[in-house]
């Protein structure tokens, strides 16, 4: 009877143990349902009813234009000036994965990764900002290129640390050397991953603003040319619009939140859905 | 010919950036040592554990405490942190054993856009519809009816609080903390589950005994988390209220060094020691990110270790 009773009690148990993990699992992604769902209620009205202004116009004309062309030439820059390190970095700590300085090269890139990105900011300040005398392109676009350079790096040396050894020996057996090996054959092998790598880097910069608060200063009303000149960015300017305190502001904060938002989606499902395995964030 | 085979050409191409990055690394460091030290010089050790802004034109009459954003750092982060850990275990657990093949993809797919959206979407939902929902369902409902206990007794005016920036730093690392946990319990060898359910264990009691072995990656994902949660800057600065209180109050306004740095920033100029004052909070920031991230990727590397052994 008692035997009875105490297994009653464990599927009792394992039931509410059952309700609970698929309770708080969908709990933990109702957000996003949320956050979309009130980006299209919010954001969509504003962007119909503008229709194309929206898009090109400056915000005097109630557009975001050249705040998308700030965030493009923001993210081409850091690009730029981020990849080559990050390429060379991450292909250093594969090669010499036991060696101290590629440990520590790895350990400091990981670290790197998860450095609060206000500092960069602040940091690309000091060194930048002040000393020339006024916001600029390039000083946001070093200060993304930061924050960037670890997530390629890292990136880079999981995809090549995935291709078989054996690629490698048949490289060094045709004589080879180690520059050729790595450059040409696992390079090359570790395209796709290296590729995804840079796709996310530069998705995860282009949607940054912490960064940009101190270094890109903003500009909303003409198109950047100059590097050398202040230049705005889509986040930081939905950043400024929520903290205004006019409702107009808000209506443009949400349509350029819909903006990104899609233009987010747009890359990262493609590329997510195009592989196979986890990537980690 | 044999000069040729001597000069190692990839570590000649290589190098250089590797000796950019660690350049970079230590001049971070130092500039952020160097920018403080004026402050750290005249207020002493009170500059981190008074809570005062008393910003004047006259820089004798500054006067400078970061008591109140260190500790908002940490109780949100931590708020954070309590918020991800059911959440993130469960997702794991169910992704891992309890979802239909269909689901588990997809689910997949959506915990990775989680960790990946951009903060100022966070920040935006936030400030606009997460917070007046806390107020009006939550924080007053709290007020009126359990105001005896301490942590509720601080009146939900605007409902910008510590509370607010703890919950969305919760749903923003969730995801990320998730993912580390997810991964470690699809490591779990199968022998181990086989075992378990031949004895004759439930499933909770099965879950219960797995979640156990993997307690190391637990432990590292929630603390790269309460790191993630440290740095978080402009979502939290649009919902903490930017003011400095030094409570435990849930419902109270507060700040973070985060939020702080980017309030704050643009008009230290003005002022003589203000700058300083925040590079030196920076270094704060910097310094327990470091600690908590190298503990942190610590234990997920003594995991890896122990994993593929």
């Amino acid at each position: 009877m008692s035997s009875n009773k105490h297994k009653a009690i464990r599927m009792i148990k394992d039931k509410i143990f059952l309700f609970i993990v698929g309770a708080l699992t969908l709990l933990a992604i109702i957000p996003l349902f949320h956050i979309i769902i009130s980006i299209f209620e919010k954001g969509l009205p504003i962007v119909l009813e503008r229709g194309l202004t929206f898009i090109t116009g400056t915000l005097s004309e109630g557009g975001i234009g050249p705040a998308i062309v700030g965030t493009l030439m923001l993210t081409a820059l850091a690009t730029i000036i981020g990849l080559p390190l990050a390429f060379l970095a991450g292909a250093y700590a594969y090669e010499f994965p036991n060696s101290f300085i590629g440990r520590a090269t790895k350990m400091l890139l990981q670290i790197m990764l998860e450095f609060p990105t206000i500092l960069v900011g602040t940091f690309v300040m000091g060194i930048l900002v002040i000393p020339m005398g006024t916001f600029s392109a390039l000083a946001g676009a070093l200060a993304l290129a930061l924050i960037l350079t670890p997530y390629v790096a890292v990136y880079t040396e999981e995809a090549m640390a995935e291709i078989p050894r054996i690629y490698k020996e048949g490289g060094y057996a045709l004589g080879c050397t180690r520059a050729q090996v790595i450059f040409k054959v696992i390079t090359k092998m570790a395209k796709k991953g290296i590729l995804t790598g840079i796709l996310i880097g530069m998705a995860k910069v282009a949607g940054e603003t912490a960064p940009l608060l101190f270094t890109a200063g903003g500009l909303y009303e003409v198109y950047p040319t100059n590097p050398l000149e202040p230049v705005g960015a889509i986040p930081l300017l939905i950043y400024t619009l929520v903290q205004s305190p006019s409702i107009e502001d808000h209506q443009i904060a949400w349509g350029a939140s819909l903006v990104m938002l899609i233009i987010f989606l747009a890359i990262f499902i493609p590329i997510r859905y195009s592989l196979k395995d986890d990537i980690k964030l | 010919m044999n000069l040729r085979k001597k000069i190692d050409e990839f570590k000649i191409i290589t190098l250089p950036a590797i000796i950019i990055v660690f350049i970079l690394f230590i001049l971070i460091l130092g500039f952020y040592f160097f920018s403080a030290l004026p402050a750290i010089e005249k207020y002493g050790i009170n500059l981190f554990i008074t809570n005062v802004w008393q910003a004047a034109e006259e820089a004798s009459k500054e006067v400078y405490g970061l008591a109140a954003p260190i500790w908002g750092s940490i109780y949100t982060a931590t708020i954070a942190v309590l918020i991800a850990l059911p959440l993130s275990l469960c997702y794991a657990i169910f992704v891992n054993d309890y979802a239909p093949k269909k689901l588990k993809y997809p689910l997949i797919i959506i915990s990775d856009i989680m960790a990946g959206l951009p903060t100022i979407i966070y920040g935006i939902w936030g400030a606009f519809i997460l917070v007046p929902l806390l107020r009006d369902h939550i924080m007053k409902f709290l007020y009126e009816n359990l105001s005896f206990i301490p942590l509720f007794d601080y009146p939900p005016l605007s409902g910008y609080s510590y509370l607010s920036a703890g919950i969305l730093l919760g749903i923003m690392v969730t995801p990320f903390a998730a993912a580390i946990i997810r991964e470690a319990y699809a490591m779990i060898p199968s022998v181990y589950k086989e075992g378990l359910i031949a004895l004759g264990a439930t499933r909770y009691e099965t879950t219960k005994v797995l979640i156990k072995y993997i307690k190391p990656a637990i432990i590292s994902g929630l603390i790269l988390a309460f790191g993630r949660a440290l740095g978080e800057t402009v979502a939290v600065s649009l919902v903490i209220g930017n003011s400095f209180n030094l409570t435990y109050k849930l419902f109270a306004p507060g700040y973070t060094i985060s939020s702080l740095i980017a309030n704050q920033f643009g008009n230290a100029v003005l002022y003589e020691y203000m700058t300083s004052v925040l590079y030196s909070a920076g270094l704060v920031l910097f310094v327990i990110g470091l600690i908590v991230n190298i503990i942190g990727l610590y234990y997920l590397k003594r995991w890896r270790e122990y994993v593929f052994q």
